[in-house]
Parts: structure tokens; C-alpha cells; sequence
């Protein structure tokens, strides 16, 4: 008698489980399964991981969310792609890799998905140039933009205004007031930029020269010293020499950022994503005063405005199972709900005009018409988007580090760096 | 099993027992060392470029002569020659120095000696980032003084080209000179003291004790030392990669920085092994300079 009801209330909860779970498992067809995410440490990352609890409560999928520094991530994806190990099923993209990983079909194209789901994805409401900077070449997708970076100019508005001079309106004019805000007896200089040999110099150099109309390839050949851009090397040079805090020729992204937040340099091109800290008290001196302006061009040039960031793609060897899962995360993640909350996050990485007019998101970061305007007019080429990119890089990050510190000319630095460059073409 | 085992003479058994104690070591270099070196070898072989597989091809030697034809390898092997060369023989010499003056036994050398592990526990790329920050002209408690004395220039000590790769040195000197001085330092405790004392007691001073006596029996250990340090600091590239990332210029651009460029950056395995597998030969020409040398010196110490 005893065992009936028993056995009766088990046959319920049986029953109950089962129905409960395949209507679960209708809502959520990835139940289960684990997708391992390699992401650059960036300001990001740590929002892209709290997140990934919310996504795995949602639709029971768990990603694994591996922070790695940017030399690691880069060889750690290659090699996995490579290998054909299936070591990650999803991984930041930086923008410059997406030309190789594209030629070498080592990650899947995302355009048919994204065209299925254009509507669902509110596609229109992402800027344009986000999606050619973040990962297409020669219209093939291979990474969806994740998070926006956009080139502005950090600089002191105290400064500025103790000094008469206006921000400035065009390059020729940013070169002035670097000049004329130096005052090395108080230790203050004008100008700031990365002049450490390899990627970090030359990745400055290019958003530089970018704005002065110069271009470093063109027809797939590289023209690496033309007129143009050795003029605008003896400029930078001349600028580092003259402007420049002592040992900015040695320091890469966080000697830049340190002086400018230490209050040592009135002006720094840098990317928006860092531009959170110069307003936080515990990492910036000139919370008060620092500003921040779209970058300026040479005068009577177009607006050119540096675009940079990352992207996010799928490793094409996985099986087909998990690409849609991978791709069902890319949604959740870039979708305009969940963006806002990974920016609430603190990651200042931006992809859609709707976050940039967020009231909430405008609250805490006092600066998103900039990078709206930025993001309007973005120049997603200033660096060549091309195979041999890092080749280029490099070359160019020996070349325009050997002018800084005056050990070449910036005509043979240039003209050394040409001779290398057309070994890759 | 055990009776043919015991049928074995005594010689024998001695001998599978020391293969069977040996196989192991044996079976790791093969494993870790040898197979790793075979295969780069077999990849320096090929145009191998991890980006571009469809142009994978048999080339023969052609990594290895455009490798040799390349100035800025050939720049990179001089300034490699000149950094293990520098770092060699000052962490030698003062390490010697040092084992001599510790060599006494008291309270204060046993302090001096542990406290002497210091900088060898501190991973080098590490070492590259604290002293890259100490010697910064505008930020660095040490940089920003020396600058304003007028004792380095002013983009600082490792933003001069002329600067940069001695000051790489000094810190390499100071990471691992203790090491050295240890090794040494133990090699000086393990003299017998019986013939020194006779030294001494024929009437030998300190500098003809150290030149005839102490010199001619520590060539073991020197040897260790040189072929240690030289295989090391010829490799380095944490250190120099976070101090200065090669430059200003190529002033310290070491081959090994050239080397993992071109794996680990531009992916192209087969110009990156070819880069690796000279810099393994130019180790064992330098290790058996080493070898040839101190024999020479061991024999002729023998004979006088």
C-alpha cells in the first residue's frame, strides 16, 4: 500500500522532468553543449566574461572565456587554426589578421548568416565602417565587430585655454600648438605618440600619416617612401624630438597613456577605448581637464578618422553544431541589449548608433558624440588592410623608430623599408 | 625472466643496469631535444608559412642562404656576438671575484649568499619591465636622475642607440652573475684543501696560488660556467623584448628576436627554423671553442 503513492508521486516528477525538459530543450537547443572563447586582454574581456553567466542562463550554452595578452592570443588561434585542433570554437579578431585568416579560410564566413539575419540582428543600426574594419576583406566576413575603437585627440583643455590657442582644427595646427605647449624647464610637452621599435611606433606613425593624406600601399604594391610620407616622418620626428617627453622614442601604449594621464603631454592621438581612464581619478591627474575631439587632418583634407578594434569569429574547423551555437553567442553578444550591458561593463568598445545614444551609456562616458562622429566618418584603411600587413608593420616599426632616434634619415629609413616591403609583394 | 637475468655475468648486469638507469634521460633528450630539432631542421627545409599553406614547398637550403644574405640577420648575429660576449666575460670575471670573497666561511658570507639568489629568482621578462621602468628619463627613479645629471642622454639609457646594448648587458650581468658566482663558488669549496695548504706552506702568495693552483683545477667548473652562460645569454629575449623590443634602431636587436618574428609574428616556420637551427650551430662552434680551449689550457697547466 505503501509503495503505490511512492511510486505514483515518482512516475509525476518523471513526468514532469521529461515534458519540463524537452520544452527546455525546445528553447534551447545548444543545451548543454560548451563553447571555449579566446579574447584579447582588453577593457572588454572582463565584461565578455561576466556576461558569458547571463548567456549560459539564457540559452545553456557555457562559454569558456580565455583572457590572453595579444602576442599569445595570436599565436595561440594561428596555431589552433593551423593545427586543425579545434581548440577554440570562438576568438577576438583583430583587424589587421582578418586579410590572412580570410585568404587562408581558416575562419568561416559569416555574410549568408548575416543576411539571414539582418532584421533579427538590427544590422542597420551598426556603423557601416565598423563592418569593413572588423573583419571583411574583399567582402568576405570573417569576423563579426565586436567592439569599435575609434582614433581621437586627448589633450588638455587647460593648457589650451591658459595658452589662447583653440583646439586644434587641422594637423598643421595640432603641430603648432604641440610647439608651442612645450615648456620643458616645468616639465611640460605638447605632444605625445608611441615611438618604441615594432608595432607600437609604427601603428602611431600610420594613424599620423593617415591624416595627412599619406598612403603606405596602393595598386597591391607598397609606397612606403614616397614624398609625402618622408615629409610627414620629418615632421613626426621633428615632433618627437622637440615635443616629445624624454624616453617617449622607448615607450609603446602604456608610456603614452602614462604621461598623458601623469599630466606630462598637452596633446596624444590614442584610441577611444582607454578614454574611460582619463576621467577616473584613481588612474588620471587630469580628470578636470582633459578633453577629447575627433582627430584632426591636413588642412583641406577630408575627415579621416582612424578605425580600429576587434572583431569576433568562428573557427571554421569546428563542426557544424557548434559554429551555430557560436554564432547564436556572436548575436547575443553584439546585440543591441546586451552591448549596452557589456559597455555598463566599462568596456568603452562600441558598435551601434543606438548605445552611442544610450542616455545611460552618455551618463558615464561623457564623450560618445565624439566617436559618433568618429564612427560617421571612419577610415577603416589608414592601415593596409592587406596579407602582408605584418610584415609591413614591421618593417615599418624599425624605420620609423630608426628616424625618431635619428640613427637614419626618414628618406633612407623609408627608402630601407620600401627595398624590405617589396620582398612581401 | 629472472633466471636469464642471473645468468648474465657480473659485467653484463652491471650494464643493462646502467642502460636501464639511463634509458630514461635518454628517452626525454629524444623526446624534448632531439625530436624538436629534427623536425625544425625538417621545417627549415621547406617555404613553410603557416598563413599561406597553399605555397608549402621543398626548397632545400634556400631559408639558410637567404637567412646568411639577410642584413638584418647579419646585423642581428653581431649585436648577439657582441651582447654574449660582453655579458660572458663581465658575469665571469665578477663572479669569480665574488666566490672569492665569499669563499671564507662565516656568518655573513651565508647571508650574503642566499640573499645572492635574489635576482636569479626573478623571471627575466620581468627584469626587462622593472629595469625598463627604473631607467625611464621621465618616470623612473633611477632614469629620471641620471638624465638630469647629465650621466645619460637624454632619451635615456635605453632610448640611445649607443646606450641601449650596454645597458641590456649590465642588466643581464646583474641577473645572472650571482649564478655564475655560485657555481663557482662551489667548485671553490670542493678544492682539496690539502694541496693548498701545501701551497701555502711552500711559501706560494695569493696571486701565484690562485694563477697555478686554484685556475688549473676549477677548468671543470669553469667550463660549466661558460658553456651555461654562453648558450643562455645567446638566446636571450625576454629581457631585451620588454626592455626595448629590439631597439632603438636594431641596437639590440638579438637573433632571437629575429627568430621568433618570424614564427610567431609573420608564421613562416621555415625561415624562423632555419634562423634557429644556425643559432643552435653557432651555440656548439662556441661550446666546442670553450671545450678545445680549456682542454689546451688544462694540458699545458698539466705539463708545467
Amino acid at each position: 500500500m505503501k509503495r503505490r503513492p511512492l511510486l505514483a508521486a515518482g512516475l509525476a516528477t518523471a513526468a514532469t522532468l521529461g515534458f519540463s525538459r524537452r520544452g527546455w530543450s525546445q528553447t534551447k537547443p545548444f543545451d548543454g553543449m560548451t563553447l571555449r572563447l579566446a579574447s584579447v586582454n582588453d577593457q572588454y574581456s572582463p565584461g565578455l566574461k561576466a556576461l558569458a553567466a547571463r548567456f549560459h542562463q539564457e540559452t545553456g550554452i557555457a562559454v569558456v572565456v580565455d583572457i590572453l595578452g595579444y602576442g599569445e592570443l595570436q599565436t595561440k588561434v594561428t596555431t589552433d587554426y593551423v593545427g586543425h585542433t579545434k581548440g577554440y570554437d570562438l576568438a577576438t579578431t583583430d583587424n589587421v589578421w582578418a586579410p590572412q585568416f580570410a585568404e587562408a579560410g581558416y575562419t568561416v564566413p559569416l555574410n549568408d548568416w548575416m543576411t539571414r539575419d539582418a532584421a533579427e540582428m538590427k544590422l542597420d543600426d551598426i556603423y557601416p565602417v565598423l563592418f569593413t574594419a572588423l573583419g571583411n576583406y574583399k567582402g568576405k566576413q570573417v569576423a563579426f565587430p565586436l567592439a569599435g575603437y575609434a582614433n581621437v585627440l586627448a589633450y588638455r583643455k587647460d593648457l589650451y585655454k591658459s595658452a589662447n590657442l583653440q583646439p586644434p582644427a587641422t594637423m598643421q595646427a595640432l603641430v603648432a600648438n604641440a610647439y608651442t605647449l612645450t615648456d620643458k624647464a616645468h616639465n611640460q610637452y605638447g605632444w605625445v605618440a608611441n615611438g618604441q621599435k615594432g608595432a607600437a611606433c609604427a601603428q602611431d606613425w600610420m594613424q599620423y600619416l593617415a591624416e595627412v593624406g599619406g598612403v603606405l600601399v596602393a595598386n597591391g604594391q607598397p609606397t612606403l617612401n614616397t614624398p609625402l610620407n618622408i615629409q610627414s616622418l620629418t615632421t613626426y620626428r621633428d615632433l618627437f624630438q622637440k615635443a616629445a617627453p624624454p624616453g617617449a622614442v622607448n615607450w609603446d601604449w602604456d608610456g603614452r597613456e602614462a604621461s598623458f594621464r601623469s599630466g606630462l603631454a598637452a596633446n596624444m592621438q590614442t584610441w577611444s577605448v582607454g578614454a574611460l581612464g582619463y576621467f577616473d581619478p584613481k588612474q588620471s591627474k587630469v580628470t578636470e581637464t582633459a578633453g577629447l575631439m575627433v582627430t584632426p587632418t591636413a588642412d583641406g583634407m577630408k575627415p579621416r578618422y582612424g578605425i580600429g578594434g576587434w572583431g569576433i569569429a568562428i573557427n571554421a574547423d569546428i563542426d557544424d553544431r557548434h559554429k551555430d551555437a557560436a554564432w547564436t553567442f556572436i548575436k547575443w553578444i553584439t546585440s543591441p541589449e546586451i552591448h549596452i550591458a557589456l559597455n555598463q561593463l566599462d568596456a568603452c568598445s562600441f558598435l551601434r548608433r543606438s548605445e552611442l545614444h544610450d542616455p545611460g551609456l552618455n551618463r558615464k562616458y561623457p564623450f560618445l558624440s565624439v566617436i559618433d562622429e568618429s564612427f560617421t566618418h571612419g577610415d577603416a584603411d589608414f592601415r593596409p588592410r592587406v596579407p602582408q600587413y605584418p610584415e609591413i608593420q614591421d618593417i615599418l616599426g624599425t624605420a620609423v623608430n630608426s628616424a625618431l632616434v635619428g640613427a637614419m634619415t626618414p628618406a633612407a629609413a623609408l627608402a630601407a623599408a620600401q627595398t624590405q616591403a617589396l620582398r612581401y609583394f | 625472466m629472472q633466471r636469464s637475468l642471473l645468468r648474465l655475468t657480473s659485467p653484463r648486469r652491471r650494464s643493462l643496469f646502467l642502460f636501464v638507469m639511463a634509458a630514461p634521460a635518454a628517452l626525454h633528450v629524444a623526446v624534448f631535444a632531439l625530436y624538436p630539432i629534427l623536425r625544425g631542421v625538417g621545417f627549415s627545409l621547406f617555404q613553410m608559412n603557416l598563413m599561406q599553406p597553399w605555397l608549402h614547398r621543398f626548397i632545400c637550403l634556400r631559408n639558410y642562404t637567404d637567412a646568411l644574405a639577410d642584413p638584418e640577420i647579419r646585423h642581428s648575429l653581431i649585436v648577439t656576438l657582441i651582447f654574449t660576449l660582453g655579458c660572458v666575460t663581465a658575469e665571469l670575471v665578477l663572479g669569480f671575484c665574488l666566490a672569492l670573497l665569499l669563499w671564507p666561511d662565516s656568518r655573513f658570507n651565508r647571508v650574503a649568499t642566499t640573499l645572492m639568489l635574489v635576482p636569479i629568482t626573478v623571471t627575466p621578462i620581468v627584469v626587462g619591465l622593472i629595469f625598463r621602468a627604473l631607467l625611464d628619463p621621465s618616470f623612473g627613479l633611477i632614469g629620471y636622475w641620471l638624465v638630469h645629471a647629465h650621466l645619460a642622454p637624454p632619451q635615456g639609457l635605453l632610448g640611445d642607440t649607443r646606450t641601449a646594448l650596454p645597458t641590456m648587458m649590465v642588466v643581464d650581468v646583474w641577473e645572472w652573475t650571482p649564478l655564475v658566482a655560485l657555481i663557482l663558488l662551489a667548485a671553490l669549496k670542493a678544492l682539496p684543501s690539502d694541496v693548498l695548504d701545501a701551497a701555502e706552506i711552500d711559501g706560494a702568495d695569493h696571486v701565484r696560488r690562485l694563477r697555478l693552483i686554484i685556475l688549473p683545477m676549477m677548468l671543470p667548473a669553469l667550463f660549466l660556467v661558460l658553456v651555461l652562460r654562453v648558450t643562455d645569454v645567446f638566446r636571450t629575449y625576454d629581457i631585451v623584448f620588454a626592455a626595448t623590443a629590439g631597439g632603438p634602431a636594431d641596437s639590440t636587436n638579438l637573433l632571437m628576436l629575429s627568430a621568433v618574428k618570424q614564427g610567431l609574428l609573420f608564421f613562416d616556420i621555415g625561415y624562423g627554423s632555419a634562423i634557429s637551427i644556425l643559432m643552435t650551430l653557432c651555440i656548439v662552434l662556441m661550446a666546442a671553442v670553450i671545450m678545445l680551449t680549456l682542454r689546451r689550457m688544462d694540458r699545458r697547466f698539466n705539463e708545467s
